[in-house]
């Protein structure tokens, strides 16, 4: 049996304006799974309810932990990435790393000072000195130091240029080859199709998609349509227009071009748009 | 729970922290509201809990190796050992100023005197403070102000109520220099630190009751 680095049973938030219902999913160990959505589709929440940073309903089990039962043996084997290191901007990193080293019994300090060296921070400096850049590796470097064995990214690379995106992703897969599994929240889907081996697609709360990236990207392709009807006929799902007709996408065929995951984000949520507005 | 005391005062700690626990020496002022100085101690938690918001503190230590319920109770540790000093450093100023100061100076016209009993209710109000701060701000995390307006009012009403105390007269005991009425001080100064024990264990079960159901 595939051992699962972290499994999710109905997950649920729920808030005056928006509820997480009821999300369950596994992430196999070693593999690095995607969460994907729109803006407030409830990726961060997700992240922070796994965290119990927000309180929410539902099991979370980390590597077969119970994180209610075990929440600091949990925790040892997270590495939690935000989308930077925002906090205590007028301490030294150095300060930082040592606060957060007594936290991990199994703290690697030849292995930080090994991340420190290979991107190039200086220890003096005070956080507020720190790049978008600088912050976000700062995280990672505190993250795996300690020996993450399974890293939480809530959108990680969402202020790094492509370069330093490319890097990070780059970083992922080597870790990925040291047996580290990643759940990755982004809404920069070509991040994903780099390195995710699983899709998770949440849209508004709920999980509208789950599957290996491959499986998802061979069952869509895209196909633009000189006519609405001739879409309708297709069976295209979430035809909207575009400049020169329309365009949606089409399953069982090899019509059209293979899909992004972009676009099959795009025409999924406009699908859901216009049955919600048809069940009106 | 020892990682979480040290990462308080590494990164955590404000230096009034330090600076307000001088403030004890104020009991060697003649005639005056000794009581403030415990005002002073809440002011310096108030500046940690402050900056601790301002450096998203209890987000970042919450994703640490800890359990969420423990935050709180570091801070209260860390809040009850300055506490503690402040009280242990007043008493030491007391005793130098009972031993060097004239006899006339020792009685406060303005307060209560600066003996044993003082300690005690000095106690009690760093309590009362406790009790009204720790368990709204982590109710709701992101404030700060109400909780410390709210228990700064709290300890002022108590202050004045203990100076109103003095001038009863079953209380004037309570006023004369620790040479006499030695008995009633101390049981006035024990039954204050009993009374602070427990408003800080009940502030700090409050305070980790309800800040597990935060929302960070």
């Amino acid at each position: 049996m595939t051992l699962r680095a972290l499994e999710v049973q109905n997950l649920t938030k729920v808030y005056p304006n928006f509820t997480l219902d009821s999300f369950s999913f596994a992430v196999e160990a070693g593999k690095i799974a995607g969460l994907i959505g729109r803006n407030g589709a409830g990726k961060s929440t997700t992240l922070k309810s796994i965290m119990r940073l927000i309180s929410s309903e539902g099991s979370v089990k980390v590597f077969g932990k119970d994180f209610s039962e075990e929440e600091g043996a949990v925790k040892e084997l997270i590495g939690y990435v935000g989308g930077g290191f925002r906090f205590y901007p007028n301490k030294t990193l150095s300060a930082v790393a040592k606060a957060v080293a007594g936290f991990y019994p199994h703290w690697n300090e030849e292995s930080f000072k090994r991340y420190c060296e290979e991107y190039a921070f200086i220890l003096s400096k005070k956080v507020r000195e720190l790049s978008e850049g600088m912050k976000i590796k700062f995280s990672l470097a505190l993250a795996l130091s300690h020996g993450a064995k399974l890293l939480l990214l809530d959108e990680s690379t969402s202020g790094l240029d492509p370069l330093s995106r490319e890097d990070f992703c780059d970083t992922l897969l080597t870790l990925k080859k040291q047996g580290v599994t990643v759940l990755f929240s982004t809404h920069i889907t070509s991040d994903l199709m780099r390195v995710a081996d699983q899709i998770l697609y949440l849209s508004d709360g709920t999980l509208l998609l789950d599957e290996p990236l491959e499986t998802l990207m061979k069952r869509y392709r895209l196909k633009r349509f000189a006519a609405l009807s001739e879409a309708g006929a297709a069976g295209a799902i979430g035809v909207k227009e575009v400049k020169k007709g329309f365009e949606g996408l089409i399953t069982g065929s090899e019509e059209g071009r293979e899909a992004t995951l972009d676009e099959i984000m795009i025409h999924l949520e406009w699908e859901k748009r216009r049955q919600n507005e048809s069940a009106h | 729970m020892k990682a979480l005391i040290k990462k308080e005062f590494s990164l955590c700690l404000h230096p009034t922290a330090f600076v307000f626990l001088t403030f004890a020496a104020l009991v060697f002022v003649p005639n005056y509201p000794y009581e403030v100085i415990f005002f002073f101690s809440g002011l310096s938690i108030f500046f940690i809990s402050l900056s601790a918001r301002e450096n998203g503190d209890l987000a970042f230590t919450c994703s640490l190796p800890v359990k969420k319920r423990n935050v709180p109770l570091a801070r209260i540790i860390v809040a009850a050992t300055f506490q503690c000093a402040l009280l242990f450093l007043t008493a030491i100023c007391i005793v130098i100023k009972q031993a060097s100061f004239p006899e006339a100076l020792l009685v406060n016209q303005a307060g209560n005197s600066a003996n044993l009993a003082f300690c005690g209710f000095g106690a009690l109000v760093l309590g009362a403070f406790n009790l009204a701060f720790f368990p709204l701000h982590f109710l709701r995390p992101n404030t700060v102000g109400v909780p410390f307006i709210i228990s700064s009012a709290a300890q002022f009403v108590l202050i004045g109520l203990l100076i109103l105390i003095r001038h009863l007269p079953f209380a004037a005991p309570l006023a004369t220099p620790d040479f006499a009425d030695y008995g009633i001080k101390l049981a006035v100064l024990l039954g204050g630190l009993c009374l602070y024990f427990l408003m800080t264990s009940l502030a700090a079960y409050l305070s980790m009751k309800r800040f597990e159901k935060v929302d960070l």
